[in-house]
């Protein structure tokens, strides 16, 4: 958010210069209230909108309830007076926020939108119906402003003063709310709710509070507005007046304190002028609301923030000065981090946790002691249940069996944000921070989740002295110091990275959780981190998801290996590395699997049919093939090896044109097909059996072959009829109506290979086409691919080395996105020496 | 009292269905593209608007207009969807929620601009009007038609999405898109013309409506929040769904009416509300994790 000198004091300039400027263009005092209010309104709105990230298509309806509220209470029960009328107005539509809020804040995003959508709906219909009480069609006049305070407020002008002061008053209230630590909490949901969760703040709480609050004075300025207009009727429940609200506050911008007042004097002064040229205003409104929805959501703020962009020259130093400093290894762990690993016995008592997601069981009775201190490895191939594991420990689902003990405490399948302040923290995987707050931002919302202070209203975030104590400590350990003020999305990868950790170490952690920290970074910015862990695994416990398995073996103190969701063996680094089935599993058994040995054809002379010349691809910031090359030629098959993380899948997606690569080329018969759309390459005659199948679970068998050759029509390359289909699958003529998701994992398989083979193909990739199928099924696809593998050229990845090295003629390696090994299969299968000496540790 | 109750079902079932079909192009629209399309209830009053311009500016009789107009809506709707929500798909849901909404307020404006304030008029054709009478039960051949129109096209539809090629793409598209178009298969055409089948869909519900319902600007944003009622009760996504929950809403409505009339609208509210609630999902949808975000 942009911070304005003072927001409240502009916003008093403004209101005492409004009255002149209403003059100027011939337009009432009156009318100047009615803006007012609608700033007011506005403001309230956004808490919601803008702050908080909730679109509710219903406020309009707390605006005119409150209205109602204070109309009928005056004419019923009072028979005249202000102050209680509207202070009744006002309390109901808090008591209305909270309860509707209770309700439907259980839903997220569109849904929420949804429930607020029919709740106008459902408050329109009964007060417009209900015509004995609140009027009905006709309305409800016969409001009266009865004297303040010996103040005769049938005077605009001096109901325009009070309305001014009561504006004023509410706005450093919201001033200071939205800069108080509840106020910091409710951006931090906004931009990323599921790691406010994760760092300990209730959410669900916060947005409570929000809702009731931002009702509470949108109903204010409703009940002023009975009064300024002596009459209301059910247009203010209506949903076209709550669109109203809404696109003053998108089109003044959402992001800025006074956005919405900026927006309320746009929407009046363009229906006031506008009207008198034509009918059509709203119609012109609404074009422009849609124009801004489109083109520049932070609206007109968001524009002039643009504009001035070009002169602000704090922001760009800061971003320039993000990509010259790199994070220094930086000073000691900060106090508050220490101690958390004092005694003896586990940290953490995990035993037995199963969890299954209907029939596919991620993680199988699985027991882990974390000692109090020290670094703690889990590895294991993909689909092993690691970040499964990881998920049910840091309460982002429950297990569904098994025990995890604190301290003697029973906490499995408690919620995350109770967790967090149990002392169990977690980092993600992808990168999961507060992008639009600066890091001493990001860093402080954390570490305030602890402080008891958090929900406090009124004072200032940054005047909290043991908060910005514990930050800048930690802003130092992590050796971000210099770039306190830099925005977290112009950071590096690796202080992003940093960031991730240090968002985990805010809440205190007895035990850390870091899924794969060192993922996509570069050797000197993995060491820093390394020394981070070890200096942190003095004083806690940390247990860590990693496939750098060369660092994790110099560096853990214990590894857990884990397979299919259970635990396959528990040691030292020498004990792991020395274990027979932990080799077996990443490095197979060396077991002689026949293949029919190739009929010769390759000549290395020809020119490859494929070939990646210095691929360089990236997720986001994370770079993940650091200049790869390979070539297949007409005839051979060749295998991707390499562990998880490695960068297998993204080299097919970089060749099909799913995640182009960012520098580099692919040449496919002779053409350079980089950045080409998946639909060109697959025309072109590249076909992909792709990992996990991906079958379209509600076509039938026959209709996923029917996509597979209906655009897929080019006369040169393999191309099956189904004939051919049938005589390779007997089992797809059987199965051929079925639909696809009631298919076996193995028939599967089938499909999904026949369904590369039905269209046009003159190169098939495979991504781990024997995963998830029972030995049996393996030696099928096993036959199919061997018999394939003579018609049409294949690159294949795979990760059981034994299958991959039977069939392939070649092999490349792939280490943390290089290539490093390339080479004839043979020797590689026959001898398991030479394996272990290429492939292992 | 027996017929009465026969003659409110029927009825029930005639909105019922009625219901179902603008809800189901609303629910098209969504699988496929993910954008829920707050503006539907505009191409419903343009169909009934251009059905009245179709009969009466150009001369035309009722069936050219029912014929004419759900194009003329599909037309515009593809226009839309080319220009401008291609931008929104895969953008934060929001987005699309807030540029449809202010689509439905401006259309409402448009429509009051081009054709005036007012309603227009739009009677039954005669070849259509009268009343059947079977053993003492009375029902209009009108309604009858809007019935016949609404089943046919809801099979039509079905028929479709499930026996055609194109139906087949739009099924895949609606679960993996990704894999879709690594089959060499481009789907923002495929996009486009759902987006056009499911707006024309409401267009006709718009004229079908039209002699009984009258036609005036605001029919679009008052039969919005019914559709969505239907859509979120039956499932956002699920065919099926949303035609049970039509004929459903439109049968408890029926009955609602004889007993206890302003009763019937409420009812429906309060059924969504709790609905979302308790089973967000719908009696048959998919969890939607698209929604939640």
């Amino acid at each position: 958010m942009r911070k304005l000198s003072h927001p409240v004091l502009v916003l008093a300039a403004a209101l005492a210069l409004l009255p002149f400027l209403m003059r100027s263009l011939g337009l009432t005092t009156a009318l100047a209230t009615e803006l007012v209010l609608m700033a007011m309104a506005g403001l309230g709105f956004n808490l919601l909108l803008g702050y908080t990230g909730l679109v509710s298509f219903g406020h309009g309806a707390f605006f005119g309830l409150a209205a109602y509220g204070t109309a009928l209470f005056q004419i019923h029960v009072m028979r005249g007076g202000v102050i209680v009328p509207v202070l009744f107005g006002t309390a109901f539509a808090a008591v209305l926020g909270l309860v509707v809020g209770f309700l439907i804040l259980r839903r997220r995003g569109v849904y929420f939108s949804l429930l607020t959508l029919a709740f106008t709906a459902m408050v329109f219909y009964i007060v417009f119906r209900w015509t004995d009480f609140t009027g009905g069609e006709s309305g409800l006049g016969g409001i009266k402003r009865a004297p303040l305070l010996g103040l005769d407020l049938d005077d605009q002008t001096l109901l325009y003063a009070v309305v001014c002061l009561i504006v004023l008053a509410v706005s450093l209230l919201m001033w200071r709310l939205v800069n108080s630590p509840f106020g910091r909490v409710l951006a931090a949901i906004r931009e990323n709710q599921q790691r406010a969760e994760f760092v300990g703040f209730p959410v669900q709480r916060y947005k409570l509070v929000a809702f009731i609050v931002s009702a509470t004075v949108v109903g204010l300025a409703g009940t002023l507005f009975a009064l300024l207009k002596y009459f209301i009727s059910a247009d203010l429940v209506h949903v076209t007046f709550s669109g109203e609200i809404l696109a003053m506050s998108v089109i003044g911008g959402q992001r800025s304190f006074l956005g919405p007042a900026l927006g309320a004097l746009f929407f009046i002064l363009f229906r006031e002028l506008l009207t008198a040229v034509t009918a059509g205003w709203q119609l012109w409104f609404g074009l422009l609301f849609m124009g801004f929805v489109l083109f520049s959501p932070g609206g007109l703020m968001g524009l002039g923030e643009r504009i001035l962009a070009p002169f602000r020259t704090d922001r760009r130093e800061a971003a320039a000065m993000a990509k010259r400093v790199t994070p220094d290894p930086g000073a000691d762990i900060p106090g508050f981090l220490r101690g958390q690993g004092d005694g003896s016995g586990q940290a953490l008592a995990i035993e037995g946790i199963s969890k299954r997601f209907g029939a596919f069981v991620a993680v199988d009775k699985v027991t882990i002691a974390l000692a109090p201190r020290g670094i703690h490895a889990l590895i294991g191939p993909n689909g092993a249940g690691k970040t499964t594991l990881f998920n049910v420990l840091s309460g982002m689902f429950p297990p569904d069996g098994g025990t995890i003990g604190l301290t003697g405490r029973s906490i499995a399948g408690l919620p995350a944000a109770t967790l967090a302040g149990l002392g169990i923290a977690r980092s993600f995987q992808i990168t999961n921070i507060f992008k639009t707050l600066t890091v001493a931002e990001n860093l402080r919302l954390a570490v305030q989740a602890r402080d008891p202070r958090r929900f406090a209203f009124f004072r200032h975030s940054d005047t909290l002295a043991e908060v910005n104590a514990k930050t800048s400590g930690l802003i130092s350990f992590l050796g971000l110091k210099g770039l306190e003020e830099v925005n977290a999305d112009s950071l590096s990868y690796g202080g992003q990275r940093l960031l991730e950790i240090g968002l985990a170490l805010a809440v205190q952690p007895r035990v850390l959780l870091l899924d794969e920290p060192l993922v996509g970074l570069a050797a000197g910015e993995r060491e820093r981190i390394v020394g981070l862990i070890q200096r942190l695994s003095e004083h806690m416990s940390v247990l860590v998801i990693e496939h750098d398995i060369d660092r994790v073996f110099a560096f853990a103190g214990i590894i857990t290996v884990m397979h299919n969701g259970a635990v396959l063996a528990t040691g030292t680094p020498a004990e792991v590395r020395a274990h027979a089935q932990v080799q077996a599993v990443y490095l197979g058994t060396g077991r002689r699997i026949s293949a029919s040995r190739k009929m010769a054809g390759i000549t290395t002379k020809a020119e490859p049919l494929l070939s990646l010349e210095a691929v360089n691809s990236f997720y986001g910031a994370s770079h993940i093939l650091h200049d790869v090359s390979l070539e297949l030629y007409p005839g051979e098959m060749v295998a991707l090896l390499g562990r998880n993380g490695a960068g297998k899948s993204s080299t097919l997606k970089a060749i099909t044109g799913l995640n182009p690569p960012r520098l580099g080329r692919v040449i496919y018969l002779g053409q350079d097909i980089t950045g080409w759309s998946p639909e060109d390459v697959a025309r072109a005659g590249i076909g992909l059996v792709p990992q996990g199948r991906r079958l379209f679970p509600t076509l039938t068998v026959a209709q996923n072959l029917e996509m597979g050759r209906l655009k897929r029509i080019g006369r040169d390359g393999v191309r099956w009829p189904e004939e051919r289909v049938f005589q390779m699958f007997p089992r797809i003529r059987e199965r051929l109506n079925a639909k696809a998701d009631t298919l076996s994992g193995g028939e599967q398989q089938m499909v999904a290979i026949a369904r590369a083979l039905v269209g046009s193909t003159r190169l098939l990739l495979m991504d781990e086409p024997f995963e998830g199928l029972s030995p049996a099924m393996c030696e099928e696809v096993f036959n199919v691919i061997d018999e394939l593998r003579r018609e049409v050229p294949i690159l294949m990845i795979e990760h059981d080395l034994d299958l991959a090295l039977a069939l392939a003629d070649r092999v490349y390696v792939l280490d943390r996105g290089r290539i490093s090994h390339e080479g004839p299969a043979e020797p590689l299968h026959t001898d398991l020496e030479l394996r272990k000496a290429t492939l292992w540790l | 009292m027996f017929f009465i109750i026969i003659e409110q079902i029927a009825n029930g079932l005639v909105v019922g269905t009625y219901y179902t079909l603008l809800a189901l192009g609303l629910s098209l629209v969504f699988s496929l593209g993910g954008v829920v399309n707050l503006a539907h209830g505009a191409f419903y009053a343009l169909g009934a608007y251009l059905a009245v311009t179709v009969s009466s500016l150009l001369g035309l009789g009722f069936f050219s207009a029912v014929g004419l107009a759900p194009v003329g809506v599909a037309l515009v709707g593809m226009a839309i969807e080319v220009l401008f929500l291609r931008r929104l798909y895969g953008e934060d849901p929001i987005l699309g929620l807030l540029f449809t909404f202010g689509l439905a307020i401006t259309a409402e404006q448009a429509i009051r601009l081009i054709w005036g304030g007012t309603g227009l008029p739009f009677g039954i054709p005669p070849e259509l009007a009268g009343v059947m009478t079977w053993r003492g039960f009375l029902f209009p051949y009108y309604r009858l038609t809007i019935l016949a129109v609404c089943v046919g096209t809801i099979a039509a539809t079905w028929l479709l999405l499930n026996k055609t090629s194109f139906g087949m793409v739009v099924r895949a598209g609606t679960s993996d898109p990704e894999m879709v178009r690594a089959l060499g298969i481009r789907l923002r055409p495929v996009l486009t013309a759902v987006f056009g089948l499911g707006v024309g869909i409401a267009g006709l519900a718009g004229v079908m409506s039209a002699p009984l319902a009258g036609v005036q600007p605001a029919m679009g944003t008052e039969i919005l929040t019914a559709t969505f009622v239907i859509v979120v009760i039956g499932g956002l996504g699920s065919f099926w769904g949303v035609v049970l929950a039509g004929i459903l809403v439109g049968i408890v409505k029926g009955l609602t009416v004889i007993f206890y009339p302003p009763a019937a609208e409420a009812a429906m509210y309060a059924l969504m509300v709790l609905v979302l609630l308790v089973r967000p999902r719908g009696l048959l949808g998919e969890k939607m994790d698209r929604l939640e975000s």
